[in-house]
Formats: structure tokens, C-alpha cells, sequence
């Protein structure tokens, strides 16, 4: 038998002695509270955000401002672009100002019409996951920038959302040295609750594996108190408002 | 695909990455960045309004959840199963550490890369890999020092503050083989490269976990440098070491620990990453895990359940609010607590974790009960009440004498004044001296005395704390200095930055 095949039988053993111990664990938890085990969800009425806050929104304007502020505040950079030209061109315009040699970019339908493959004359540029026999995690480590389509972006944390699947590497927006997150004006939402809502919304079962809040450049005091950024993720971050 | 050509494929990605790394790219853009937060005005962070809301929301979901914790316990099993994830149940440290260290073996690792985990800590896991030859490295900048310099941490929001860049440079210069200068984005870099490669070697990636939600399976990860998040990307078997507690059952309700947990840990609106993590990769994916393992750890916790007194413990988020506004904490240093949860939270938690009378005074005693660290608690976690209980049981379980007894009466003297006491307090809040020597050890002579003074019953197992304390009180009454004062400013500092915004540190302890 080879080495897959005892793993996976092992596997299978631990997960039958895991869910008899589920049963004494969780019965432990009810005999501790006192009173037996209930099935039925019980009645949570506290749950989210307080209710004055469920019905705060900020206007389109004021949701683009107030995210550029924060997302300054915590070392970003915010551009206000107007269409997918400007935004071709802007990082067309950063590759040859930092003379960027590796790109790689999410492979949403968006970002193809970029066509940054043509526009960046002197970079390498590669689309996650777009061949089998590619190791992308490498691509994305050596990678001097990374270009990512936002799903959401939140005004009030200045955060920008991004939402893993084949096409978006969690890499992408994570191991390159430069980080440009595009996103779309009507994305942009005042609350985290919005689309946190929407998680609860979509369920378990359509839930991507990997879901990140991305609030500006990595960023570390671990020396001396003294601020630096980028000890392992990107350390500068373009958000690039379209529309 | 395979293990063994997956496994071929792993020693490429590292290849690669150790070829490409554009060094003088990297030193361009950290330079670019950092010198304009430096420079650029702070921008103060604006008032968050209703605090106390907030704190009241957060504090009810807790209460509800834990209330529920079969329920809700066993509906984050089933559906984190659902998901692909391997569940375990750890009943006690060993028996976790039984798992991992099964894991680690079955998958043949050689290395873990972690992030910061106080479970991991608490379980001494770090030792026990040692012990069957996997090297466990810790990747947050401040562990990753504190570890070449085979120490342990000294303040948990930042690890190694207890060490100047020079040091630092002289221990990362070993490790480089070559001498770095003692310039923060110098040594960040060479962290940043050494760091990667060992990402991308490791077999498994180890984290901890802030928060679980109960409906959809998801662990929920708050950090500022990414390294959890490449602990969760990069290699390809994940394990996740997870307290029984941290459920919350919705994404709805993580919006309200999420306004709570970065605010008070670092003062941020958010922490630079919130990552939900989902099962392992699904099969077309190109990254995150193959297998994924949460080890669901209760290690005394449960016992806090059903206690009146105590089961409010099992709300506490971990952000570190009450260490930093607790002035006794500022004067003494995470160290001299001696178990992985120091401050007012470690001081109740340590002894309800282990059940132990013994210890209960020891580290208790090193409360002002001032109150500070009720205020800052984003859950409301009443501490100060809770450190009366330990001492009562304390006296009422016989480990106290006559003396300790009579000390309790004048006790409850001033904790009838507890609002002067507060104010008296928080004046100087700021001149830990000050602090420590006009308000906590005055006002413990007096009425207190009994507390200070008594002996040491010899059954008592750990003299740790209370002989470091005695150092102390020693130390301030000769307004001599506990704490290195480079250290102590540097400390202020962090309490300063917390209350603007700045947002050093980590994001909440996992
Ligand atoms: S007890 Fe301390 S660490 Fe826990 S939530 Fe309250 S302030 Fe934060």
C-alpha cells in the first residue's frame, strides 16, 4: 500500500475516534451548564451590530472620501480613476517608474480587458492559474507587483475585500512586494457588516476558502517600536477607485 | 495531484523564490512607504462613536454564545467537517499535543512555520515539536527574534521589546552570516527573504484562532504583518489550534468583535488583515492547504462553565486591553508573570485554567484592583470583581491564615470606595512609578497589609511571582527601576500610539 493510501486510511480512523469524541465533548459542555443538550438553535437576539448602526450609510461621495482617508492613514495609496484606460495606463506608468519585471494578476473577466500583457512593455506579466503545470505560488512570490480586482471595498475601516476561487489566487494580493487593488465605485460599501451580511447570506456550502479584509501595507513595530512595512506582505498598496 | 509530486514541486517554488527575490526592489518600496507614514501627518483617528454600545453588543454575544457553547461547539464541528476541514477534540494540553504531534509525523514534516498563537504557547507546543525533530519557526518579526535569541517573550503585543536594534542586528547578522546594520527596514528585509524561504520549505503551517463561526465553519484570523495569512496560503497542510471558546455563531456578529478586537488590541479600525478561512483549498484552486486540521482544545476552560463567578472568563477576546491599562502590568513586564496569559486577564486566567488554589493568591496579589482593567475590557470582563473571588476562595478553601482573613475584612473597606480608589488611580496613569508606589502599594499597606505581609505557606508550589513581586515593591519603594527605562518608554510609547490610532503591534492574540 502506498504512502496516500495509509494517510487516507489514517485519516478516516482519526475522523471515527473525532466524532465519538464530539459526543462526550460536547455532552461535557451541557453537563457543565447544567441542563441537557438542546438541538434547537437557540433564540440569539443580540446578534450583529447594534441597531442603530444597521441603517448608517454614508453617500457614494462620502464612502469614496472617507476610504481614502483611511486607507492613507494606515500607509496606502488611493487614486480616483475614471475608467479601465486610466487604470492601464496608471500601472503601465508605475511598472516603468519602479522598472517592475514580474507581474502577476487574478484572472477575473475585468482585469483580462486590461490587457496589461501588451501595455507592460518590459515585465513578465502571468495570469493566475491560467495553465496547469505552472507552480503560481512561486510565480506570485517572486512577483514585484500584484493586480487584483476588489469584490468589496469598506469605506468605514478603509479595507478592501478580495474573495478566493480558481481565477484568484489568495497569493496574488499577498506575496508580491506591490499591491494594486482595483475597485469598482459601486462596490464600495460604508459598512464592514455589508459584506459580512453577505457571507451569512450566500452560506457555508458557496463560501469561498479564503476570504481577506485587506486594511493597507503589511506592517510590523516588532524593532524597537519602530514602524516598517512589508516584513511579509506587500508593502505598498495602490487602491484604484474606477468610476 | 500526488504527495510525491507535490512534494517536488515544493522544493522548486523555493528555488524559484530564492532566484527572483528583487532585493533592491523590496528596499525601494519599504523605503517609499515607511518614510511617508513617518513623515505624513498622523491623522488622528476619528471617535469611534458609542463605545459602550458596542462594548455592551460585543459583551452579549459573548454571554449568549458561551451560554450555548454545546449548541453552538457542535454546529462549528459539523459544519467545519462539512467543509473538508479534519476536527479534533482535545480534552486536555497533552492530548492536543498527542494530535499535532501525529499529524506532524504522519505527514513526515520537517519544519512548521506558525503565527502567533497563545493556544500553541500555552500547550508548549513548540517544545514538544522540538522533541520528535520537526523545527517549529515562529514567523511574526517579533517571535521570529525573540526565538533566534532563544527567549521567550516578554510583552505579548510586542514580543521583543525588551531588545534594541543593535542586538537585533547582531543576532539576525548571525543568522544571515553576514553583519546587517542596525537599521529597522534593513533587518525587516533580510526577515522578509529568510522568512519566505522558510514558508515555502515548510510542511505544515500552524496558527491559532480569534475567532470560529459557528454557521458557516470558518476560522477568522486578525493580524497586521501577513504572516498568518502565508502560514494559511503557503504550505500545504494547515493546523489550527483553537480554544473552545472562540466561537461566535454569524459573520454578522464578527462585524461587532471585529469593531471591538483591533480597537482595543492596537487602537486600528482594523487590523491590516481579517482573513475567514474556509475549508481546505477547493480543488481548483491553486493555493491555500490540501488538509486542514482545527484541534478544538478545552484544557481547563470548561471548568470556567456554569461557575458564576468565572464563566465570563470564556468571553475574553484576547486583545490585551487590560495588560496595557493596567499599571502594575507596565511596571513589571509580561515576564514576571510566569504563564503564557500574564496581566489582569492571566491573573485570573492561569489559576482557573489549572484549577489550582495554590496559585490563586500568588498571582492575584499582583492586582491593584484599581479597576482599569474593567474599563478597558471591550467585553466588559469584570476582573477586578473576579480577583476578590479568587482571593475569598483562596480563604474560604483553608490556604488562607488568620492574618489573610482579617486582610479580607479591610479589603472590603476599600473595595466600598472602589471610585476613589479609580480616580486616585488614573491620575498617573502615565508615571507608572507613581502609580505603583503612591496608589496600588500605599493603599495595599494599608488597609491591604495582611495581603503583602503574610507568609509563605510552604505547600505553595510557585514562589515565581510572589518573590518577583516582593523584588519590586522592594525596587519601588527605593524608586529603583524593574524594568530597563529604554523598555519602560518604549512601552509608554505603544500605550500613547494605542490611544491615537497608531496601531503598532499585533492584531489580537490568537
Ligand atoms: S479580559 Fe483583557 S484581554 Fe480579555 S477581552 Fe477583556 S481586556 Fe481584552
Amino acid at each position: 500500500m502506498d504512502m496516500a493510501d495509509t494517510h487516507k486510511e489514517w485519516l478516516q480512523q482519526m475522523e471515527l475516534q473525532s466524532q465519538a469524541k464530539q459526543k462526550s465533548f460536547i455532552d461535557g459542555i451541557s453537563a457543565k451548564l447544567g441542563r441537557p443538550r438542546t438541538e434547537q438553535p437557540p433564540v440569539h437576539p443580540f446578534r450583529g451590530a447594534p441597531d442603530f448602526w444597521r441603517t448608517f450609510e454614508w453617500t457614494a461621495e462620502e464612502r469614496i472620501e472617507r476610504f481614502g482617508a483611511n486607507f492613507r492613514a494606515a500607509g496606502g495609496y488611493v487614486e480616483r480613476l475614471s475608467d479601465m484606460d486610466e487604470v492601464r495606463r496608471f500601472i503601465s506608468d508605475k511598472a516603468v517608474e519602479w522598472s517592475a519585471k514580474y507581474v502577476v494578476r487574478q484572472g477575473q473577466p475585468e482585469l483580462d480587458e486590461l490587457n496589461l500583457e501588451d501595455a507592460l512593455e518590459n515585465a513578465n506579466v502571468a495570469v493566475w492559474n491560467s495553465s496547469v503545470d505552472e507552480e503560481w505560488k512561486a510565480r506570485a512570490a517572486e512577483a514585484d507587483f500584484g493586480v487584483v480586482l476588489a469584490d468589496y471595498a469598506v469605506a468605514y475601516t478603509g479595507s478592501i475585500t478580495v474573495l478566493s476561487s480558481k481565477n484568484k489566487g489568495r497569493s496574488v494580493s499577498l506575496l508580491p512586494t506591490v499591491l494594486f487593488a482595483v475597485i469598482p465605485a459601486e462596490r464600495m460599501r460604508t459598512r464592514l457588516g455589508e459584506p459580512l451580511q453577505q457571507f451569512d447570506a450566500i452560506g457555508r456550502e458557496e463560501l469561498p476558502a479564503g476570504i481577506h479584509f485587506i486594511s493597507g501595507p503589511s506592517r510590523s513595530a516588532d524593532i524597537e517600536n519602530d514602524l516598517t512595512i512589508g516584513v511579509h506582505g506587500p508593502g505598498v498598496v495602490y487602491a484604484l477607485i474606477v468610476g | 495531484m500526488s504527495s510525491t509530486a507535490a512534494g517536488s514541486k515544493q522544493s522548486t517554488v523555493k528555488q524559484r523564490a530564492e532566484l527572483a527575490l528583487n532585493d533592491e526592489f523590496l528596499r525601494k518600496a519599504v523605503k517609499f512607504t515607511t518614510e511617508r507614514l513617518r513623515s505624513g501627518k498622523k491623522s488622528a483617528s476619528e471617535e469611534h462613536g458609542n463605545w459602550d454600545d458596542w462594548r455592551e453588543r460585543g459583551r452579549q454575544i459573548r454571554l449568549h454564545t458561551i451560554a450555548h457553547l454545546d449548541y453552538y461547539l457542535n454546529l462549528f464541528a459539523d459544519n467545519a467537517r462539512a467543509n473538508g476541514v479534519h476536527i479534533h477534540f482535545a480534552q486536555t494540553d497533552v492530548e492536543a499535543v498527542r494530535i499535532a504531534l501525529e499529524i506532524a509525523q504522519r505527514k513526515q514534516a520537517k519544519s512548521v512555520v506558525k503565527s502567533k498563537s497563545m493556544v500553541t504557547e500555552e500547550l508548549h507546543l513548540n517544545r514538544a515539536l522540538d522533541s520528535i525533530g520537526v523545527e517549529a519557526i515562529e514567523t511574526d518579526l517579533g517571535e521570529y527574534i525573540i526565538q533566534l535569541a532563544g527567549e521567550t517573550p516578554s510583552h505579548i503585543i510586542i514580543p521583543a521589546i525588551h531588545k534594541n536594534r543593535y542586538q537585533i542586528a547582531d543576532l539576525l547578522s548571525a543568522e544571515a552570516g553576514e553583519t546587517l546594520a542596525p537599521d529597522t527596514q534593513i533587518l525587516a528585509g533580510f526577515v522578509r527573504k529568510k522568512l519566505r524561504e522558510k514558508f515555502l520549505e515548510a510542511d505544515i503551517g500552524m496558527t491559532g484562532c480569534n475567532f470560529a463561526i459557528a454557521e458557516t465553519g470558518s476560522m477568522v484570523l486578525f493580524e497586521n504583518e501577513g504572516n498568518a495569512r502565508m502560514v494559511t496560503t503557503v504550505p500545504k497542510t494547515q493546523i489550527t489550534l483553537m480554544g473552545m471558546e472562540r466561537i461566535i455563531p454569524s459573520f454578522e456578529d464578527l462585524e461587532v468583535m471585529a469593531t471591538l478586537l483591533p480597537r482595543s488590541a492596537t487602537g486600528q479600525k482594523l487590523t491590516v488583515y481579517m482573513s475567514a478561512i474556509t475549508g481546505p483549498r477547493r480543488s481548483d484552486d491553486a493555493d491555500g492547504p490540501d488538509e486542514m486540521h482545527i484541534i478544538i482544545v478545552d484544557n481547563g476552560r470548561s471548568n470556567q462553565l456554569g461557575d458564576p463567578e468565572f464563566q465570563e472568563l470564556l468571553n475574553c477576546i484576547r486583545c490585551g486591553a487590560c495588560l496595557n491599562a493596567c499599571p502594575v502590568y507596565r511596571h513589571i513586564g509580561g515576564h514576571a508573570y510566569g504563564g503564557t496569559y500574564s496581566g489582569p486577564i492571566g491573573a485570573v486566567l492561569t489559576p482557573a485554567l489549572n484549577s489550582n488554589v495554590a496559585e490563586w493568591d500568588d498571582i492575584a496579589n499582583a492586582s491593584s484592583l484599581c479597576g482599569a482593567c474593567y474599563e478597558a475590557c471591550p467585553v466588559k470582563i469584570p476582573l477586578h470583581d473576579m480577583l476578590v473571588y479568587l482571593r475569598r476562595r483562596k480563604v474560604e478553601s483553608g490556604n488562607g491564615s488568620k492574618l489573610e482573613s482579617a486582610g479580607m475584612k479591610g479589603f472590603s473597606a476599600v473595595m466600598g470606595d472602589a471610585r476613589r480608589m479609580r480616580s486616585a488611580l488614573k491620575i498617573g496613569q502615565f508615571g507608572q512609578k507613581l502609580v505603583v508606589r503612591e496608589g496600588g502599594i500605599r493603599l495595599r499597606l494599608g488597609p491591604l497589609k495582611g495581603w503583602n505581609t503574610y507568609r509563605v505557606a510552604p505547600s505553595l508550589p510557585k514562589h515565581t511571582f510572589r518573590d518577583r513581586w516582593k523584588e519590586v515593591d522592594r525596587d519601588a519603594q527605593m524608586k529603583g527601576k524593574p524594568l530597563d527605562p529604554a523598555v519602560q518608554a518604549r512601552m509608554e510609547a505603544i500605550v500613547k500610539q494605542r490611544q491615537q490610532g497608531g496601531g503598532h503591534g499585533h492584531g489580537g492574540h490568537a
